[in-house]
């Protein structure tokens, strides 16, 4: 189609009427310029916005409303000279702009009030950014489904606006705004002394019964209905459902990690579904819940609780993956595997297979240890799940082979470079051997806090601090959770119920970890367990609210004892020391780097609008979705503006002609090349009184354009001997483009230069093929481009197709992202300082002038690469 | 935080939450004690029952605003700092502050590098 267009704008050239379509070049170039001027400010705001929300400085909303106003104002301002450049080709564009303006608006103004009206949605109609609709697990997991890894399996959402419904319906928001006043979660430094002190436990366990007990409005229930008989009539009725929770925010910039009720096995029933979802939503209320809320400053009954419906897996096999190791070589990841349903290893219950896995394009297992894996959740025929001893066969025994943790771990590599950051990942796989994802979320890796200049003395000086080595109780190797430091009386769990008595400071000692223990993470300094995962949902908890942490501690249960004061470290290298005793030296030191801004939840949820703003999705122009309805940022908007822009500003650069001097290049090599200017590119003072319609050399004041043909110029490169074509060149020449008579160097005058004193569109034809360069060349490395495209030829296709890998291989030498397809090649290029440009302009002149008859002589492959080299290095010869 | 504490106290008074949480977390990290207040009124109240060695303060709040914490706590303990901070640089009220013996004026966002070197000058002066 391209190429169409160039011999459509080849032919055009020969005659002297155009069509100017609505605008004149003129205008849309000073269009072009208004976008491109807005495109920088843009940019700007948004650099700035990410320098002032980075965490070095402090802020307010009034700031982020500011910032926002601006860059809407200017992207607005950017849209209207982009509609008339592109004759309003992009209608739609307009509505992704409002789409997102709508979200960051919610963000900003109100307090993310849900814009949505449907109670049911299908993941087919859910985006990345619907995190108040339906949840971020639903949002993040549809997001997957719908652009990266389609082995997810099929489900829908109950929305954020279902459940305000519910709440309402069944007057729970009362109860829920009754909670209010009383300070029942009060912050850390006031907590009572004990967590069965805790005054919030009747009036949630109120507001939980009461949504249990509660009916569900009649327009959530025919939504759901709907969803149920299509999911039956798709599935048939023999398949079950994972009912999840998914609140908002969750899995985005807080984990909730565990702590909402999943309902797994759920037949495809009505009544079924609902009993599901209303113990989902009810578990927003529950102590564990609450507990993580004060942990955040989150007031209860703030969040709302959108709910996944997910189709189940008969799963083989299932667990978890860290796409980045947290606690080790961050090139390798970490698989935890075993048999049946996921939900033993989330809960760090059983004892799982455990593999480390080297990224790369073809990972490699580097380690494993396979688990005793004693017992396994399996689910009930008639719905619901047990947990079963596994068979002596397979207790022991590894739960994947190779090639599924290898497959796992390609899934994982694409899900992460998808997010751009460490997924926790949740994967079952069924008795077919198929792979499904059935989450994805954030992985929080402890970063170390690195101390400033002026701080650093006081971390220096106590990490000299060597403690008593006779002090010590316990050492051992095993896997650090969250490193750190933490002191008190041991509390050695023996089950759920006994936690009430369970004082601030202690530490916790345990067999296995569990996600119960959030009711206790706000009270304790430490928490160390014999066995464990470093994947489970207590892992995540602890990494994100900084509780020194470790599991496989082995005998720590039998090494220490209840109520006995300790210190607790837990360091880089895997090694966990308890100490007799509170060690204040030990604390001082660990406490210095613990705290970051991350942990500030106003500051991370103020933070949470660059996720509308910042991320750039739309990174290929040739990608599917480059459309207006692929941006989900302002970000994306902004890039396909650009890209759109420049798209539109080569294909109309002909039209430049009409109205213009056309001004006759005079060279001393024959590339016959008119020249219209549409302002500074040519410096016309002498000629002017002569009336003549040439210009030299000499007169070239476009910054590209000089930089383009003093390439072409360059002694050698425009060689000029005949070279000749062998008989079947000659035939397809004469088949292709008849009219044309070869064997002439002289070109007749039908190339033409769009120039300004900073732009150039130069469109080149030589014999059979065609170069076009378009190309914005100022002092501002952001405004400029360069985009090169190739096509055609007398030869056989054979040896056209050499010539683009000719100059494919060269733009990569120059920096180029290229594209290649048949005998067509497009290059592009950006954001380069003048200097840069014009040595690549001056490159892509003398690339033109050297390729014009090289296709004749690449009779084979192998020559390709050698006349790339020599053309590097400076030989021109053919 | 009790075990490298310097017994210096640090009040900070901004009608936005993050501004007190950010500073606050910034500025522990120093070793200093700082509480953090909503608005002007509670904080004059605490001030009444407690010393602080700076106050940091926002310039346009409702009720108690930023200049009447300045006159207040000037009145109180005349020699306890106080910094100015406010998402408008109004240059008059610049003026009005630095007359009213401010210690330092920041438009937010506030550097929180310049911010912790604007209390460490403070306290070195006192």
């Amino acid at each position: 189609m391209r190429l169409n267009k160039v011999v459509a704008l080849g032919k055009k050239i020969l005659r002297d009427t155009f069509t100017a379509g609505h605008v004149t070049f003129k205008e849309m170039f000073s269009r072009f310029r208004q976008v491109l001027e807005n495109h920088n400010r843009a940019l700007e705001i948004i650099a700035d916005m990410g320098d002032k929300l980075g965490g070095d400085y402090i802020f307010d909303i009034n700031y982020i409303r500011n910032s926002y106003a601006g860059l809407y104002a200017t992207l607005t301002e950017s849209l209207a000279s982009f509609d008339v450049l592109t004759q309003h080709e992009y209608p739609r564009l307009k509505d992704a702009l409002d789409r997102i303006d709508k979200e960051i608006r919610l963000l900003v103004y109100k307090n993310g009030e849900s814009a949505q009206r449907e109670f049911v949605l299908p993941y087919s109609a859910l985006t990345g950014s619907m995190a108040h609709e339906v949840g971020g697990k639903n949002a993040n997991l549809a997001e997957l489904k719908n652009n990266v890894v389609p082995d997810i399996p099929d489900a829908f959402a109950l929305t954020a606006f279902a459940y305000d419904e519910f709440i309402r319906h069944n007057k729970i928001n009362e109860m829920i705004s009754e909670l209010e006043g009383k300070d029942m979660y009060p912050k850390a430094a006031s907590l009572p002394q004990k967590v069965s002190d805790f005054s919030g436990t009747p009036a949630l366990n109120k507001i939980h019964t009461s949504i249990v007990n509660g009916s569900i409005p009649s327009g959530i229930e025919h939504a759901l209905d709907k969803a149920l008989s299509m999911f039956r009539a798709k599935y048939g009725d023999k398949c079950f459902l994972a009912v999840r929770s998914s609140a908002e925010a969750e899995d985005g910039e807080f984990s909730f990690a565990g702590q909402f009720d999943t309902v797994l096995n759920v037949p495809l029933e009505s009544s079924a579904v609902q009993e599901a979802y209303k113990r989902v939503i009810a578990s927003l209320f529950s102590d564990k819940a609450a507990a993580y809320h004060q942990q955040l400053g989150l007031p209860v009954g703030s969040v709302k609780m959108a709910v996944g419906c997910v189709l189940m897996v008969d799963a083989a096999v299932s667990g978890v993956i860290y796409s980045t190791n947290p606690n080790g070589d961050a090139g390798t990841m970490i698989i935890n595997s075993t048999w049946g349903l996921g939900t033993s290893v989330v809960e760090g219950q059983t004892d799982a297979d455990f593999y480390v896995v080297r990224k790369g394009k073809e990972p490699v297992i580097i380690s494993k240890r396979i688990g005793e894996k004693r017992s396994m959740a399996v689910g009930l025929e008639g719905g619901g799940v047990t947990q079963v001893q596994t068979s002596a066969a397979m207790t022991g025994q590894s739960s994947l082979l190779e090639e599924q943790a290898l497959g796992l771990a390609k899934k994982a590599m694409l899900i992460e470079n998808y997010f751009r950051q460490p997924q926790d990942i949740e994967w079952a796989i069924d008795r077919d051997g198929k792979i499904f994802i059935l989450q994805a979320r954030p992985l929080r890796i402890a970063s170390s806090v690195e101390p400033e200049a002026g701080c650093s003395e006081s971390l220096q000086a106590s990490n000299s601090f060597v403690p008593d080595v006779r002090n010590i109780l316990m050492k051992a190797r095993g896997n650090v959770v969250q490193k750190g430091v933490g002191s008190g009386r041991v509390f050695m769990f023996k089950h759920a119920d006994g936690l009430g008595d369970f004082s601030r400071g202690d530490v916790l000692v345990a067999r296995n970890d569990s996600s119960d223990f959030i009711r206790v993470m706000p009270y304790a300094s430490a928490i160390i367990t014999d066995t464990g995962s470093l994947t489970s949902h207590m892992a995540s908890l602890c990494r994100e609210f900084k509780v020194p942490a470790f599991v496989n501690a082995g005998a720590a249960t039998k090494l220490l004892k209840h109520g006995q004061e300790v210190t607790v470290t837990a360091d880089d290298e895997a090694m966990l020391t308890v100490y007799d005793g509170i060690l204040r030296e030990v604390l001082a030191h660990a406490r210095s780097g613990l705290a970051a801004m991350e942990d500030i939840y106003e500051y991370r949820k103020k933070r949470y609008v660059l996720r509308y703003i910042s991320p750039l999705n739309l990174l290929d122009p040739l990608m599917e979705r480059f459309t207006p309805e692929g941006c989900r940022t302002i970000h994306d908007i902004l890039r396909f503006i650009h890209e759109k822009a420049v798209m539109e500003l080569i294909d109309n650069a002909m039209n430049g002609l009409k109205g213009q001097a056309a001004m006759k290049l005079e060279l001393p090599i024959p590339a016959g090349i008119i020249v219209v200017d549409i302002g500074g590119g040519l410096d016309q003072t002498m000629n002017c009184a002569a009336g003549s319609h040439s210009v030299t050399f000499e007169q070239v004041v476009s910054m590209p354009l000089r930089a383009v043909l003093q390439g072409m110029m360059q002694p050698g490169a425009w060689h000029s001997g005949p070279v000749s074509l062998r008989v079947n060149d000659f035939l397809t020449s004469m088949m292709r483009l008849p009219d044309i008579v070869s064997g002439n160097d002289s070109y007749a005058a039908n190339n033409v230069a769009v120039v300004s004193h900073e732009y150039l569109n130069l469109s080149l034809r030589f014999g059979y093929h065609f170069n076009m360069i378009d190309c914005y060349c100022s002092e501002t490395a952001r405004n400029n481009h360069i985009y090169f495209r190739f096509t055609g030829g007398a030869t056989d296709m054979a040896k056209r197709s050499r010539r683009i890998e000719l100059i494919s291989i060269i733009l990569k030498e120059y920096g180029f992202n290229t594209k290649s397809k048949g005998d067509l090649i497009i290059g592009r290029i950006a954001n380069m300082g003048r200097g840069d440009m014009e040595k690549i302009l001056d490159s892509i002149g003398r690339l033109i002038a050297y390729t014009r008859q090289l296709d004749a002589v690449l009779h084979d492959d192998t020559k390709v690469e050698r006349y790339a080299r020599n053309f590097l290095g400076g030989i021109y010869e053919l | 935080m009790e075990d490298y504490m310097n017994n210096y106290r640090i009040m900070i008074i901004d009608d936005e939450k993050i501004v007190g949480d950010m500073a606050k977390m910034s500025l522990e990290q120093e070793g200093y004690a700082v509480e953090t207040f909503l608005n002007g009124e509670a904080a004059l109240a605490r001030l009444l029952e407690q010393k602080f060695e700076v106050v940091v303060t926002d310039l346009k709040m409702k009720g108690v605003d930023g200049m009447e914490v300045l006159r207040t706590v000037k009145q109180l303990y005349p020699d306890v700092k106080v910094i100015m901070i406010t998402a408008f640089a109004n240059l008059d009220t610049a003026i009005e502050a630095l007359r009213g013996d401010v210690h330092d004026f920041f438009p937010k966002p506030v550097k929180i590098k310049e911010l912790k070197a604007s209390i460490q000058r403070a306290l070195s002066n006192s």
